[in-house]
């Protein structure tokens, strides 16, 4: 244990002072404060009009269509977030129906592609028919866009107001009454409520405010996330650069690989500890001062840091045998991608998880191994959280995935450090491991 | 004659019986290939052991399953009459051949770690006692990246004998050395010797093998060929090598009778005699043909006799 201590210590300290991790502790917060400052930045950029042209083939519902499509443009503007917020204010326009139709669209279709216009909203002649032909499209909407924004959504709420609008004056609604009939009523979003566990009373829920509750346990993963990677990615490099410069020919004579290995785990541990730290301590003091520490999950931390400890242990026993059995630094590199799956698996799925912290792909994920730490930590933090029973037996798991990989590590990692010549397949880490 | 050889080093005949080392029987394969092969030898403690062998004949295989940094297939090896698994202990300190240290770190930080992380405490003041005794205090506090390549070996010597061994493996330790440099560690290595370290170096350097160790063991293709003092593995070949110098060079040594092979080493060569061949023959023969400066018979050199072993036709079956 002393000689596993003193590497550790060894590597801690070379890794804590070095430049990368100094940079990468005041680079991170930088980056996620900038990320946020430049989407805030681009969606100013954005808001620039957009040019809405309606088609109208009934002849009758163009101005409901563009009177709804205004009213919500306002109703989002006067509360932004609390609707469908495109990013982005429009101007509508109704374009009558030439007799060529094809060429009609094809000319709005130019003009998107030319930008003068953005959307073009074609209502077919049937479209307030009830009898009509539900094969065909009731409504064309056109757009160049990737389908990213939420103006789709707008659009589909304008025109259902519109054609509803136009069907009540059919039916010789009293205007009065169709702007009574349609008026928005606005939701407003509320914690659960619960028994207080102490004295048994019921406790009402609170409203919501303003900042979306996924947000903070997105932050806290995202922070599990890169304080693991920084922790444990320089494992590659380092190591097959050390066993390049045959650093490990000279310790093995003074520890076993195996100490070896334990050592530059509990560095890499050590590291990630301290910026995680650094940073949870940053966080808290920066909410304490923006009066909003009720935000922050504080019954996480420990369970954070737990999941930080599992992953870090797992994840640098494998990066060190990867990097051991590497010829070069260079090709240490190359193999990163089988070192950060199980990180940037989560990551990709975080917004479905987000959405459906209970769904059966959620909850599968959170008892995966290699994805525990960082989806049901998510699913913890998100409002409703788990079962009890959930995170501790997804521990439990984890810490055994963690020895597994532990045990193969050291097997790849003791042929590795000695072995020469080209970098091995997959196939024949798998032989080192079955062999020994 | 004789060729300045001299004689089994200076503990010869006064080996210590207790052995450091006893190999038993010891194989090692790297998937096909037997690295190692049935070898059996004992290391007494206190003397300078010598291993010689062409490259990649089992030297440094040995010697790492000897620093029980790799196991044997099958076989015993003991150190100090225990068989080790795998435990680490101060007594024994291996520099190998292919050698690095971390290059970011100082020099004196960075022995003080090598000598801790074998077993020292308070390793200070040796570190420093050494670096002082090979021109290296100046450096203590430089990082190693900044010093010369010499200088750097000097630094991963004293990370090895830091704390003082009581088995000290050197694979290659005067490999790119300079003449000060190699003095000044063999100078070190008897030093250790004398306060009663067992020391097991592995040379390509005949001269110095057979000047520094007190016995040598040569491994050929993963087996034991030689092994003994060098007088006990001279006295095993005929003296029937002529070392001569000629005023004309090597022109008159063509087609000499009785001589088997001309071993030219520039201004000296080196005849080897046909079995039966006389010495007074060879002599007659030659002074006939050119002025000859000096004539001298010798038992054959080590080098020679790593030759005969080891060159392309080796001469000799592995001895027992």
């Amino acid at each position: 244990m002393r000689r596993i201590l003193l590497i550790a210590k060894r590597d801690y300290l070379q890794a804590v002072t070095s430049k990368g991790f100094i940079i990468g502790l005041i680079m991170f917060p930088l980056i996620i404060g900038g990320s946020g400052l430049l989407i805030a930045v681009m969606n100013r950029g954005n808001a620039k009009t957009q040019r809405v042209a309606v088609v109208d083939h009934t002849g009758i519902a163009a101005a409901a269509v563009i009177q709804a499509g205004i009213n919500l443009t306002r109703r989002n503007n006067a509360a932004p977030g609390s609707g469908i917020d495109t990013g982005a204010p429009f101007s509508f326009e109704e374009i009558k129906p030439e007799a060529d139709e094809d060429a009609q669209l094809l000319a709005l279709s130019d003009q998107i592609r030319s930008g003068r216009l953005s959307i073009v909203l074609d209502i077919a002649a049937d479209a307030l028919e009830k009898t009509r032909d539900s094969k065909t499209p009731a409504v064309r909407y056109y757009t160049n866009s990737a389908g990213f924004d939420a103006t789709n959504g707008l659009m589909t709420g304008a025109i259902n107001e519109g054609l509803r609008r136009v069907r009540l004056e059919r039916l010789n609604v009293d205007s009065a009454q169709i702007a009574e009939v349609l008026r928005n009523v606005p939701i407003t979003s509320m914690n659960l409520v619960k028994k207080d566990a102490a004295t048994g009373k019921f406790v009402p829920g609170e409203k919501k405010g303003p900042v979306p509750a996924g947000v903070v346990p997105y932050f806290l993963v995202i922070l599990l996330i890169m304080v693991a990677m920084t922790g444990v990615m320089p494992n590659l490099s380092v190591i097959a650069e050390d066993k390049m410069q045959r650093v490990f020919e000279m310790l093995l004579a003074s520890a076993t690989p195996f100490d070896l290995m334990a050592g530059k785990v509990l560095a890499s541990l050590g590291a990630s500890l301290t910026s995680s730290a650094f940073y949870v301590a940053a966080g808290l003091a920066v909410m304490t001062g923006l009066a909003a520490l009720q935000m922050a999950p504080l019954n996480l931390l420990p369970w954070f840091f737990v999941y930080l400890i599992v992953d870090v242990v797992m994840l640098s026993a494998w990066s060190a045998a990867l990097g051991s059995a590497s010829a070069t630094p260079q090709d240490a590199q190359q193999m990163a991608f089988l070192l950060i799956l199980p990180i940037m698996i989560p990551m990709f799925l975080l917004t479905p998880i987000i959405q459906q912290p209970n769904g059966t792909m959620s909850i599968v994920m959170s008892f995966f191994p290699p994805f525990t730490p960082v989806v049901m930590l998510l699913r913890q933090a998100l409002p409703g959280g788990v079962p009890w029973w959930q995170p501790w037996v997804g521990l439990v798991g984890a810490i055994a995935f963690a020895l597994l990989v532990i045990w193969a590590a050291s097997r790849i990692f003791r042929i590795g450090i000695l072995s020469q010549g080209k970098t091995p397949k997959l196939p024949e880490l798998l032989h080192w491991v079955w062999e020994g | 004659m004789g060729a300045g050889i001299a004689s089994g080093g200076p503990l010869s005949g006064k080996i210590r019986r207790m052995p450091a080392v006893e190999i038993q029987n010891v194989t090692k394969m790297f998937r096909d290939v037997t690295a190692v092969d049935q070898l059996s030898l004992t290391v007494s403690e206190g003397a300078v052991h010598g291993f010689i062998g062409p490259n990649g004949s089992g030297k440094t295989t040995t010697m790492r399953m000897i620093a029980n940094i790799l196991h044997p297939d099958s076989g015993t090896v003991r150190v100090f009459g225990e068989e080790r698994t795998t435990t680490r202990s101060a007594i024994i300190a291996y520099l190998p051949e292919e050698r690095g240290v971390y290059r970011k770190m100082k020099v004196r930080a960075l022995l003080e770690f090598h000598g801790e992380l074998r077993g020292g405490r308070n390793v200070t003041a040796e570190v420093i006692s050494w670096l002082e005794r090979l021109d290296l205090a100046h450096c203590a506090e430089q990082k190693v990246e900044t010093l010369s390549k010499g200088m750097s070996q000097k630094v991963q010597f004293i990370a090895t004998v830091v704390p003082e061994p009581k088995l000290l493996i050197l694979d290659e330790p005067f490999s790119g050395l300079d003449p000060v440099s190699t003095d000044v560690v063999r100078s070190a290595i008897l030093d250790l010797r004398r306060r009663g370290c067992t020391v097991i170096l592995s040379t390509h350097d005949m001269n110095m093998a057979q000047t520094l160790c007190d016995s040598i063991v040569m491994i050929f293709r993963g087996k034991k060929v030689l092994d003994g003092t060098l007088e006990s593995i001279q006295a095993s070949y005929p003296s029937d090598t002529i070392r001569v110098e000629l005023e004309s060079g090597t022109f008159a040594l063509g087609s000499l009778p009785g001589i088997d092979r001309v071993n030219d080493l520039g201004k000296v060569q080196e005849l080897r005699m046909a079995a039966g061949c006389d010495a007074q023959q060879v002599l007659q023969a030659l002074a006939a043909r050119a002025r000859i400066v000096s004539f001298s018979v010798i038992k054959p050199s080590l080098h020679d006799i790593f030759v005969r072993i080891a060159g392309p036709q080796h001469e000799v079956a592995a001895v027992a």
